[in-house]
């Protein structure tokens, strides 16, 4: 095998900042070859970041680096200044998260994109500018020379995304490291970018190391698969040994907790506890206390397993029971018991929905000029209509900017709503006064997706729980202390908690003190804001499990909000999609996903990557061009055609209507609904 | 852009309204109210009389005030009460003194406080960022008024190099004469700016060094020189341009205190001189002065904000 | 539960005064602070009692800072001054504080016509420099003690209001003061309970910063002239008496302004480590929360 482009051997990064030394990664190997995509997988404070950073000789100076980290030959970690700046933008070249803060604000995006060549002297500054326009115009912005001039405000953030990847390949490293460069982006955006970056890496030959905690993206794009946990590497192999063989207990258990947009209707199995702090690490193995195979034993709690070879070539798991874990399936997958409702088919009317939301609008104007004058409106919701009974979950998915959180919170009465009705329990409740909202607002409860910001910082969570009942006078009617100690246990904390302050907590706690707070005056309505997009995997599938519990316990009817479409499979009976403020199509679960109508939910769902590689060569892809229109403009007619692969004339001038579909429980709003044409996906799809 | 700027301008009309509508009631919430400002508490019934008449105090309030502001508005601030001489006048005598004063502080404030700023940004905790952030506090506690009188022990006093009562000297009459007459108050008030001017752009420097597009540029193989000097530089300076164009703003009544430390003849002294000899036409004109002034100014720096900011764009 | 919010409150001054400048100053305003009310009781010195012939004496056994013209004890001057000084910024920031606050959250919290009327309020206050618009109020209201920190405390009540405005527009926009509306909590219970609660940080720092500020603004006002009239002691009126006996007694103007540059160095240390104490309270509750970092 050809020598390997970049070689870490014994990586150890501690920060000293504190005091003491915080380990954050403990002895790592692994290599990168040409033309090969290396995907780091791995949960928050696992150190996966940190070994991207380290490799760049980017740490901040608290940072003790030790072991060998050898690029194209030269170690990295005893190099001086001088060396590793050369080494920057020369031989590596990084992307990072977020595009809107990686991009100097004040600096034109072309100079951005060229300077590091300039800085190095290999390019003149005469050359600069058109070099810059051809990097822009090899990752597909549009009109680069015109571009090239303009400040990152102007850019969309897809668009930013990919200049960041023109920056970095300006200099045509050998290594490019990218940092969750697409966890900001929606999924629509993350498709275009990661074909981008794709098809440059195949182009330039040059190595990738692709950081994630997204398992979808790294089967989608890796070749190799490193799982870090704990700031070790515990597993190792190709992508495909690595989902369809897990051998360390870790990666089994990340993989079975993870929501599958293909379908599986399985309850999810959590790992249990929190993802350890790199300043309160384990002891011997860091995984042992969640583990299901070494929990009780010694000799996992007293050594550090290494990392040998299993099964096939180069797959590598640090677990002294590795074969074991290969085999015991101590916790297979139950079937969900459910469904509550008879999925998808429409209840009698003998039932009347719970919720029911009648072509709801919520606009904002927009002012300017000195007396404020109205000079436009931001359509955030534009005729939303749904139904809701009890027991049942209806999820609603969009892209950023869709009207889903605006529409929830109309609904809720923390919006006004401009136009349309919302009616709970057959009683209209629009637009009420607020003392009488506060009466409805003992059925229907809302949960934010942060729960590090839901929970007031000054209080401690016994009074945050408590506090509806203050609210409504109802604390000693409803039980007092004793009441709040009960909730607390529901939702699976412990009440000797009752008086800590939410700093305290992790954020998967967090988010059950909001369940908490949400039903401690009995609601029959929960509306979910994206209730686990701010959760690391293992721990989003506690939550989503307790939500399904508390469901089937207390018949509770859910509103479910969100962007991610495998959440939303797993947790919904019925699921509405919006775009640009309206719901373009709305079906049950298995009809919506399996055969969708309206094209921008057949991208949508072909955009999600999934986390199997094994599929990867036959799903075909269709990426969409341009982004999101501002709800401010919307296109004429259907807001989707200056996007839609199908878009004919009509569709420019005429809205289409929200209809039944034929053979199925599925209504859309499109002049040319149906199943996808495999010709319209040969041609879509790159 | 014009458009931008009527608008700004058309925004600060009624600040401005207010604030000259508390500036003619002054005198009425004046013990005695105007007659008595003029004749003395202890005038005879016919002088209050005559003064009432002469200054048209028995019309209807509104109209007083609509008086006073139109002809304020044409430059007439009255006269005053002891110089009888017509307030703008003897303003205008005085503001060449306090701009000299000003942009010579504000020069100083630069020079101390820019190198102070960007070495202790540079190596933030280390015993140099420890020592200068001590100086900046010192610049900014130490009163004008003690360091001024620690000056002119030093320097008049002690050494007998500079004179302790400053005069106003045009530095296109006489530079060097200027500069003995200018260097002690415009020190005096630069080191307070300094104190200010370090601070802010520290503060400044040190959260846009933390920001992910320094990251960005690191990794890219600029050099630090680069980084510091293009990236940061650039966006840390935006909004210091507003401090300092503040400051300038603050200057044209702001330097009261140095005035009188050094008894230099500009805007601050005749406004307390005036005070002090309770001539209310000339405070009423100085401070209208000085509002209108120190606004317009707030104004440009605003504009000045948006024209250098490629973020803002000025609908 | 009220033993753990006094438990953090404990913490906070902990690592307040572990700073040692922190700890210095306090000592040093603590020291002041004491001298300055017990001084009647506990002092054998007199303020006043003139002694003529005594008249622009050095500093010396009997008199530790000198005499001033009139044979008055200096450094009973700068105690009792010190007395002035403190009343007249404690008094001046409760009146900023009084005013600002309400003004700043209402503004903030109700925002539309409320928040347009009062900020156009503010502005006006803002457009003179502070020391004018002071000097002004000094010149209607006749020369006091009580005018002095009226005017001051005015000066000060803009950044109150800016202060809490802006804290208070920020918390509206976090999801827990939206979560206390989606419970049904009333207005007032969300001003009152969620929201100000919230704020008490960067008041206080605010409330330490305008005291420097106060009795600056006090000291340079008495030091023009317009502000304590004599023969009450202040640190300003010992200064401008002697700046005119500089050749004569160079130490009468300089030591009042020891104390004085002393006294605003202080708070003002004690009000910036105070700032960075509490960012870093926020910063650890914020560290945890970019456990989930994504």
């Amino acid at each position: 095998m050809a020598e390997p482009i970049l070689s870490v051997r014994g990586l150890d990064v501690a920060f000293t900042g504190s005091g003491r030394s915080v380990p954050a990664v403990r002895g790592i190997d692994f290599d990168v070859h040409a033309n090969e995509v290396l995907g780091i997988v791995g949960e928050s404070g696992s150190g996966k970041s940190v070994t991207s950073l380290a490799i760049t000789g980017l740490l901040p100076a608290t940072a003790r680096v030790s072991g060998s980290i050898r690029l194209g030959g030269v170690e990295i970690t005893t190099a001086d200044r001088e060396t590793l700046r050369r080494m920057r933008g020369n031989d590596v070249g990084m992307i990072f998260q977020d595009p809107t803060t990686t991009l100097n604000p004040v600096l034109p995006i072309g100079r951005q994109v060229i300077e590091g060549q300039v800085a190095h002297g290999r390019i003149g500054s005469a050359a600069a500018a058109g070099r810059a326009i051809d990097l822009l115009r090899e990752v597909e912005i549009p009109d680069p020379a015109a571009r090239a001039g303009q400040f990152p405000h102007q850019f969309s953030g897809g668009m930013r995304q990919r200049a960041v990847i023109a920056m970095a390949m300006s200099g045509q490293p050998r290594l490019i490291i990218a940092d969750e460069p697409t966890t900001a982006l929606d999924v629509t955006v993350q498709a275009q970018v990661l074909s981008v970056l794709a098809r440059r890496q195949a182009e330039s030959g040059a190595a990738v190391i692709l950081i994630t905690h997204d398992l979808g993206v790294i089967a989608e794009v890796a070749h190799r698969v490193a799982v870090m946990y704990g700031g070790r590497i515990v597993e190792t192999g190709r992508v495909e040994e690595i989902f369809a063989r897990p051998r360390h207990p870790y990666t089994i258990g990340l993989l079975r907790s993870l929501p599958r947009i293909d379908g599986a209707e399985e309850r999810l199995v959590p790992i249990s506890g929190q993802p350890p702090a790199p300043a309160r690490m384990p002891s011997g193995c860091a995984f042992h206390p969640r583990c299901p195979i070494g929990r009780d034993r010694p000799i996992c709690a007293a050594e550090a397993p290494a990392l040998v070879a299993v099964g096939a070539e180069g797959h590598a798991s640090a677990c002294h029971f590795a074969a074991e874990a290969e085999t015991a399936d101590t916790s297979a997958r139950r079937p969900e018991p459910r469904p509550l409702t008879p999925e998808g088919a429409a209840k009698p009317a003998a039932e009347p929905p719970l919720l029911r939301v009648d072509d709801l609008r919520v606009h904002f104007p927009i002012r300017a000029g000195l007396l404020r004058r109205q000079v436009g409106t931001v359509r955030a919701v534009d005729g939303v209509s749904l139904d809701l009974r009890a027991g049942e979950t209806l999820g609603l998915v969009g892209e950023s900017g869709c009207g889903k959180t605006t529409t929830a919170r109309a609904i809720m009465g923390l919006l006004r709503a401009t136009g349309g009705s919302v009616a709970f329990d057959g009683q209209d409740i629009t637009n009420l006064p607020r003392a009488d909202m506060r009466r409805v607002r003992r059925n229907m409860q809302y949960i934010f997706q942060d729960p590090y910001a839901s929970l007031n910082p000054v209080r401690t969570v016994g009074d945050i729980v408590a506090e509806p009942l203050h609210i409504h006078g109802l604390f000693d009617q409803m039980g007092g202390e004793k009441r709040i100690a009960e909730l607390f246990e529901l939702v699976g904390l412990s009440r000797t908690m009752l008086d800590r302050f939410p700093s305290e907590f992790s954020g998967g706690q967090r988010q059950r003190i909001g369940i908490a707070r949400a039903l401690a005056l009995q609601p029959r309505l929960l509306i979910l804001d994206e209730p686990v997009a701010a959760l690391d995997v293992s721990i989003q599938a506690q939550v989503i499990n307790l939500l399904q519990d508390l469901q089937r316990e207390l018949r509770l009817a859910y509103l479910f909000v969100a962007h991610d479409l495998s959440v939303v499979r797993h947790i919904s009976d019925r699921v509405a999609v919006m775009y640009l403020g309206r719901i373009v199509e709305e079906s049950a679960k298995t009809d919506l996903y399996e055969r969708p109508t309206h094209p921008y939910t057949q991208s949508l769902l072909s955009a999600v990557p999934v986390p199997d590689p094994a599929s990867r060569s036959r799903r075909k892809r269709i990426v969409l061009q341009g982004d999101i229109p501002s709800p401010a403009r919307p296109p004429s007619g259907c807001a989707f055609h200056p996007r839609c692969f199908r878009a004919t004339e009509i569709c420019a001038r005429e809205r289409p209507a929200f209809v039944a579909q034929p053979g199925g429980t599925t209504r859309s709003a499109c002049h040319h609904a149906g199943p996808l044409d495999a010709s319209i996906l040969a041609g879509a799809a790159r | 852009m014009t458009g931008y700027i009527v608008r700004r301008l058309l925004q600060l009309l009624p600040v401005l309204l207010l604030a000259s509508l508390g500036i003619w009631a002054m005198i009425y919430a004046v013990p005695g109210g105007p007659v008595a400002s003029i004749v003395g508490e202890n005038a005879n019934p016919e002088q209050i009389r005559e003064v009432t008449q002469r200054l048209g105090l028995d019309r209807p309030v509104l109209v007083q005030y609509w008086a006073w502001l139109t002809s304020a508005l044409t430059g007439d601030l009255g006269a005053s009460l002891h110089a009888r001489e017509p307030v703008l006048h003897l303003i205008m005598q005085r503001v060449p003194a306090t701009l000299q004063l000003g942009f010579c502080a504000t020069l100083v404030g630069l020079l101390l406080g820019i190198p102070v700023a960007i070495a202790s940004a540079i190596w933030p905790g280390s015993w140099i960022d420890r020592t200068l952030s001590g100086w900046s506090a010192l610049a900014l506690g130490v009163p004008t008024f003690w360091l001024g009188i620690l000056l002119i022990l030093l320097f008049s006093v002690e050494l007998r190099w500079l004179p302790s009562a400053s005069a106003y000297v045009s530095f296109f009459d006489s530079p060097l004469q200027a500069l003995r007459n200018t260097a002690m108050p415009a020190l005096t008030l630069g080191t307070y700016v300094s104190g200010i001017f370090a601070r802010f752009l520290r503060a400044s420097l040190l959260s846009e060094l933390k920001a992910d597009y320094v990251r960005t540029a690191r990794s890219k193989g600029l050099p630090e020189r680069d980084v510091v000097g293009r990236h940061v530089m650039r966006n840390a300076l935006l909004p210091f341009v507003t401090i300092v164009g503040l400051m300038l703003a603050n200057f044209i009544g702001g330097t009261v205190v140095t005035e009188a430390v050094f008894t230099y003849p500009g805007l601050g002294r005749l406004l307390i001189q005036a005070i002090g000899s309770r001539d209310y036409p000339l405070i009423q004109g100085c401070i209208l002065f000085i509002l209108v002034i120190y606004v317009l100014m707030n104004l440009l720096v605003d504009v000045l904000y948006a024209y250098i900011d490629p973020r803002i764009e000025y609908r | 539960m009220t033993a753990r919010r006094m438990q953090r409150r404990i913490e906070t001054a902990k690592r307040l005064f572990s700073h040692p400048g922190a700890l210095l100053s306090g000592a040093f305003l603590l020291l002041t602070l004491l001298l300055a009310f017990l001084a009647p009781w506990v002092l054998p010195i007199d303020p006043l009692l003139q002694d003529v012939s005594a008249s622009l004496e050095p500093p010396s056994a009997r008199y530790w800072f000198g005499a001033d013209e009139l044979g008055r004890d200096l450094l009973a001057r700068v105690i009792y001054g010190a007395r002035t000084s403190l009343i007249t910024a404690a008094g001046a920031v409760a009146i900023a504080a009084c005013i600002g606050i309400p003004i700043g959250l209402v503004a903030g919290f109700f925002g539309g016509w409320r928040d347009a009327v009062l900020m156009r309020i503010i502005d006006v206050l803002l457009a003179l420099p502070g020391i004018l618009f002071a000097m002004a109020m000094i010149a209607v209201l006749g020369r006091s003690q009580l005018a002095a920190l009226v005017a001051v405390g005015i000066t000060g009540v803009p950044s109150f209001a800016r202060i809490t405005r802006a804290q208070v527009l920020s918390l509206r926009q976090r999801d827990f003061v939206l979560a206390v509306e989606a419970l049904g909590g009333s207005s007032a219970y969300t001003m009152f309970k969620t929201v100000l609660p919230n704020s008490w940080s960067p008041i206080l720092v605010q409330v330490v910063v305008l005291s420097s500020v106060a009795i600056l603004l006090e000291a340079a006002l008495s030091f023009l002239g317009v502000g304590i009239p004599p023969p009450t002691p202040s640190w300003g009126d010992l200064l401008r008496t002697g700046k005119s006996f500089l050749y004569e007694a160079p130490t009468y103007a300089v030591l009042p302004g020891i104390a004085l540059t002393l006294t605003i160095l202080s708070l003002d240390t004690l009000g910036r480590t105070l700032a960075t104490v509490l960012e870093d309270r926020r910063e650890i509750a914020g560290a945890s929360s970019e456990g989930s970092g994504r």
